[in-house]
This record gives structure tokens, C-alpha cells and sequence, in this order.
């Protein structure tokens, strides 16, 4: 009896080397049908891959950050709000400002092992001769390296007494040491930041990511000091928080939460005036804003599917009728309707297959060329792969089912007297 | 025992419109395993559609087919495919060999719609070749062999399944004289060999060297005579 296993194998190969042959010989007929698929996957796979390197570049910014810590901020709205100014739409009007004392109350609690408050600008920092307009500075608690992860590379950071004391002692990353102190140690040198004099102490180098770009110049100072002499928009200091390590991040936030409300006076059912914020819950507010990206590269991609669907439903029409006559022969050689429509479907599946592996190719330069230009560290996520494929081989069955149906109903006779 | 071809008050009509034109009206007729038969008639005589009719591509709109002890002529059309791709082995006036494929994947090709797996599929096929003396001609294109090289190769692909009747609509209508004559005899020794052939033409000479002829006029026998002449 039949090995239908067996010989469906070798009918695909066979529709397929057909669907090659054809594409060969009508090269520029070939290439436009396939344009549609192949544009709607290059859309898929540059999109899918940027997003997961963003993606990844986040998720890679909160590890550093340790995977424990979370924020406590004014105010996070988790994804993208417009504001008019009014009340309703600006609900942080509603929020007290985090203080320095709320972060000091938080580093006794017993869950926690570190707390680190930030605010940060962007300020004038000269050296000798050299100024830069746009130098980022943060003002930290001293203990900021152990928060906030990176190295110090030369010297050492600023100390308890320093914060307290608010010295002007500034730890600098090493781009902005290379501005001001190329091939020479930059320990102990005086930079002015804002026209006043700081002893640069130390040198901190930090992992290159997406949002603190290790090309960019950056220092930190003491954030008793930065309050003295930055020129900052108050109001938005938020405190890191580190748990012990037996402590879970639950336990933490619990502590961290109950110790705010009451110093803050809140009654039970009042909501809380502040926020927590986790790793997770940035990683969810940045797949909401990613959400719209992907439902913008689908429409994009569906379209291009369409317009090759129709490109192949010309192609096919073509292409049985050109082979009319070989119709009639397979058919009185034995093949049943069913296979003649197999063999066509494989073969409109072929063309767009070929369709998705050149928007593949394509997709992938695009994604090489944003790693190597941009610090997105951009790749082609395999579930991508998968589904340009499928939904290639899917578009190509589909819109192949209406010349493949005609080809299966042509009359034997017929087809065999068709000149 | 009975006859491989039992063919009862068979009728085949066709509409153009309001019009009906029976193209077969009543034709009676046993063919038996191993015959070498010729079926003649002028242009009109019904002839194609008999043709059509014994090849299972079509069906009778009136009367009874039975080949090989199955009544085909009600059957759906799968089920004609698989009685064609069992029972039947076509010989085209142009060959109808497929101009991308080599000689060697034409003739595999009824052995792909029956099911047969890759090995035994190109044995087989590279076999029924070596048969019709092509074995050194595998891997050639249609475009590549000549008339007559291509209509071997058609004939292997008609015996490659081991089908009841060798069908071969004017085979050699497309050939030259010389060419005819290889062919002919190709015939001949497969008949000798056993099978049986059936050849539709309107070539006297043709007819002349098979066994039995049977002539149709205005879709119905006319004459069905033994050829005492035929050379074995």
C-alpha cells in the first residue's frame, strides 16, 4: 500500500524546486511578488530585534542597579501621560516631595542594608581651559557605588563625612576624565562645577547601557553639596533601596511603605502619597509604551503580507494557467485533485518563503547596523524568526488557494487538448 | 476467463448550448489481457472520446465500463485518478514528457502519485529507461533528447507502474518515418512481452501492425476484424 509520509516529502520538494525554477526564469515578475513579503518582514524583524535590544538594555540597567532595588518616588505614572498643567491631569500636585529624612528614616529600617538618595542636572564644569556646558552631575549619599554598581577605577569615592560635612569633593567617570585629563592622573586635581572650586577624589567608570550612555560625561558630588550649588528643578529626589540579603523585596517595600505612612500621617484607606517602584514595574510600563510599537509593526507587516498575497495570487493564476497542460498530464498520470492542489500550495508557500528569508536578511542588517551604530544592543529574537516564518508560509497557503483550487478542478481532457 | 476491457452500449454525450451531440452511441466491446489492438476512424468518428473513455479521463453518459473486473464508469474522479494511475499507462502524440524534468524524474513521476518510496521509485523508474533503451539518457531534458528519445521516455513512464492497458494516442503522429518504425517496434516487443497495447490512430500503416483493428464511424463500431497480416 501507499507511504503517504514518504512521498508528501517528496511532493513539497518537488513544488518547491518548481516554485525555484519559476522564480529563476521570470526573475524581475519573481522579485516583485516577493517585494510584499519581503519589505513586511524586513518591518518585523528591524522592530522586533530594536525593541528587544532596548529591551534587554533596560532589564540589563535595573540588574546593575542589583535585582533587589526598587525606587521610592513622588510620583510614577507608568507609561506615557500628557499633562495640560491642571490638577487632574497632574496628580503628582497631590504628592509631598520625598525628603532626605524620609531616606534616612528608611536606611534604619531592619530590612533594608542601603538606601541612596538621587537628583541630578546638567551643569558647566571647567577645568583649566576647558569647558563644558552640559556635564551631567548627580548629587548622592556616599553610599552610591554600592547602590548603583560601576567601579571606581582610581581613588575613592566621597565619604560619610564629606556628605555630611557637604565638601566639595566630586568623584568623575572616565569620559569626562578623558576631556579634562588626557594620559594624566586626575586624583586630586581642582574642577570648578558651576564657577566653584571641587577636588576630584575619585574616578568611577559604569557599564555602558542604554539610558546612561558611558560616552556622556557624568560626575557625582555629595548631596549636601549638590544642594548648595546645583541648579536643579527641586521636588524629584528619589531614594534607591536596597534590601539585607536575607530580606525579601516584599518584606522591604512592606516596611518601607508602613514606615512612610505614618511618618507621613495617613489613615488607614487613604492611598499611599508616594511610590515604590521595581524593576518589574519599569519593565511593565516600558512593554505598555512597546505595545504600541508592536501593534504599529504588525499593521505595517500585514500590509506588506497583503500586498505579496495578491502578487502571489497573480503569479499562481500565471502559472497554472502556463501550465495548463501539465495539469492534465500529472492529472492522467494519476494524481488526484488533492495532490494537484498540494503541489500548487507548496509552491505559492515557496514564494513567499523566499519572500520572508530575504526580509529576514534584510530585517538583520538592519538590526546589525542599529548594534553597531547606536548603543542599542539590538538582536533578532527567535520568536520573530518563528513568526515571519509561519505567517509567510500561512499568507502564501492562503492567498495560493484560489489558483491552486482552479488547477485541481481543470477537466483532464480538456487540460490535455490545451495548446 | 474474462475479458480485461468489457465495454457495454457505451454513450457519451456533450451540450454546446441547447444542442447534444452523442460523439459515442452504443459501442459494444471486449478486450482481452495481452491484445495488440488498434482503434481507427475518421476525424468525428469518436475516436478521442473513446480514447477518453477507455483512459478513465472521462466518464460515459450512458452505458457500462468495466476494466479489470471494475465497473469504472460511475466512479468519482479520485477514484478515476487512482484506477488511471493503476491501470492505465498514456503515450501522447507529443509526448507530454515535463520540459524541467529529467528524463529519469518523468518517468518516476506515476510512481510518486502511487505512493512509491524514493529508492525503489528511482530503480524502478531507471529500469522501465533500460527497457526502452534510454538507461544512458537518465539525466537529460526533454529539450536535450530527440523526438524520438522523447517519446521513449514516455513510453517508459507508461510502463513504469506495470498498468493492464498501454493506451498510445497516435504515438507516432509527431514522428518521422524512420523514427515511427523504433517506435512501432518498441511496441511490438512490449506486446510480446505480454502487455497489452491499445493505440488509437487514422494510420493505415500503423493499424496494419497490430493484431486486431477496430473502426469507428459516426460513434459506432463499424468493423472489428482479427489483422492476419500483423507481424509478431
Amino acid at each position: 500500500m501507499k507511504a503517504p509520509s514518504v512521498t508528501v516529502i517528496s511532493r513539497m520538494a518537488e513544488g518547491a524546486g518548481i516554485a525555484l525554477d519559476s522564480l529563476r526564469s521570470n526573475k524581475v515578475r519573481a522579485a516583485l511578488t516577493i517585494l510584499g513579503v519581503a519589505i513586511g518582514v524586513t518591518v518585523v524583524i528591524a522592530m522586533a530585534s530594536a525593541i528587544t535590544g532596548i529591551n534587554r538594555s533596560i532589564t540589563g540597567i535595573l540588574e546593575s542597579a542589583g535585582p533587589k532595588t526598587f525606587f521610592v518616588q513622588r510620583y510614577f505614572s507608568g507609561g506615557l501621560e500628557i499633562s495640560d498643567g491642571s490638577d487632574e491631569l497632574s496628580p503628582w500636585r497631590r504628592m509631598p516631595e520625598i525628603t532626605v529624612d524620609e531616606a534616612e528614616l528608611i536606611r534604619r529600617l531592619p530590612a533594608v542594608r542601603d538606601v541612596n538618595v538621587g537628583e541630578y542636572t546638567e551643569g558647566p564644569v571647567s577645568y583649566g581651559g576647558t569647558n563644558l556646558s552640559e556635564v551631567k552631575v548627580a548629587g548622592f549619599s556616599w553610599t552610591w557605588p554600592q547602590v548603583n554598581g560601576g567601579d571606581i577605577l582610581a581613588g575613592r569615592n566621597f565619604t560619610a563625612i564629606e556628605y555630611a560635612a557637604g565638601a566639595y569633593v566630586a568623584v568623575i567617570n572616565d569620559k569626562l576624565a578623558s576631556s579634562f585629563f588626557p594620559g594624566v592622573d586626575p586624583i586630586g586635581k581642582r574642577i570648578k562645577i558651576y564657577g566653584l572650586p571641587f577636588e576630584v577624589v575619585g574616578m568611577h567608570a559604569e557599564a555602558a547601557s542604554l539610558f546612561s550612555d558611558a560616552d556622556e560625561p557624568r560626575l557625582a558630588i555629595p548631596h549636601t553639596t549638590f544642594r548648595k550649588v546645583a541648579d536643579y528643578w527641586p521636588g524629584w529626589m528619589e531614594i534607591a533601596v536596597v534590601p539585607t540579603e536575607s530580606a525579601t523585596i516584599a518584606e522591604a517595600q512592606d516596611q518601607v511603605t508602613a514606615a512612610l505612612r505614618i511618618r507621613r500621617g495617613l489613615h488607614p484607606g487613604d492611598e499611599n502619597n508616594f511610590s515604590l517602584v521595581t524593576s518589574e514595574r519599569v519593565l511593565d510600563a516600558f512593554n505598555k509604551i512597546t505595545a504600541g510599537f508592536f501593534i504599529a509593526m504588525i499593521s505595517l507587516s500585514s500590509v506588506g503580507l497583503m500586498v505579496g498575497g495578491v502578487g502571489v495570487v497573480a503569479i499562481m493564476m500565471i502559472s497554472v494557467t502556463e501550465r495548463t497542460r501539465e495539469i492534465g498530464v500529472r492529472k492522467a498520470l494519476g494524481a488526484t485533485r488533492g495532490e494537484i492542489m498540494f503541489q500548487f500550495l507548496v509552491e505559492a508557500a515557496t514564494l513567499t518563503l523566499v519572500g520572508c528569508l530575504v526580509g529576514m536578511a534584510l530585517g538583520a542588517g538592519v538590526a546589525w547596523g542599529v548594534r553597531t551604530f547606536t548603543p542599542v544592543p539590538a538582536s533578532v529574537p527567535l520568536l520573530a524568526v518563528v513568526a515571519a516564518v509561519i505567517a509567510s508560509i500561512l499568507t502564501g497557503i492562503l492567498f495560493g488557494l484560489y489558483p491552486a483550487n482552479k488547477a485541481s478542478k481543470l477537466d483532464p481532457v480538456e487540460a490535455l487538448r490545451y495548446e | 476467463m474474462s475479458a480485461l476491457i468489457r465495454i457495454r452500449d457505451l454513450g457519451r454525450e456533450y451540450r454546446m448550448g441547447d444542442e447534444r451531440i452523442l460523439a459515442l452511441r452504443g459501442v459494444t466491446l471486449d478486450i482481452h489481457r495481452n491484445e495488440y489492438l488498434a482503434i481507427m476512424g475518421p476525424s468525428g468518428s469518436g475516436k478521442s472520446t473513446m480514447m477518453n473513455l477507455l483512459g478513465c479521463l472521462d466518464t460515459p453518459t450512458a452505458g457500462e465500463y468495466w476494466l479489470n473486473g471494475e465497473e469504472v464508469s460511475r466512479l468519482t474522479d479520485d477514484a478515476l485518478a487512482r484506477v488511471r494511475n493503476r491501470e492505465i499507462g498514456f503515450v501522447f502524440q507529443t509526448f507530454n514528457l515535463l520540459p524541467r524534468a529529467t528524463s529519469l524524474h518523468n518517468v518516476e513521476l506515476p510512481l510518486v502519485y502511487a505512493g512509491v518510496r524514493g529508492r525503489e521509485r528511482r530503480e524502478r523508474a531507471a529500469a522501465a529507461l533500460d527497457q526502452v533503451g534510454l538507461g544512458h539518457r537518465m539525466d537529460h531534458r526533454p529539450s536535450e533528447l530527440s523526438g524520438g528519445q522523447r517519446q521513449r521516455v514516455a513510453i517508459a513512464r507508461a510502463l513504469v507502474n506495470q498498468p493492464s492497458i498501454l493506451l498510445a494516442d497516435e504515438p507516432t503522429g509527431n514522428l518521422d518515418s524512420v523514427t515511427s518504425d523504433e517506435i512501432m517496434r518498441v511496441f511490438t516487443q512490449l506486446h510480446a512481452g505480454g502487455q497489452t497495447v491499445i493505440m488509437v490512430t487514422h494510420e493505415p500503416d500503423i493499424a496494419a501492425r497490430t493484431e486486431r483493428v477496430v473502426v469507428l464511424r459516426d460513434g459506432q463500431v463499424e468493423s472489428d476484424r482479427v489483422n492476419r497480416g500483423a507481424a509478431a
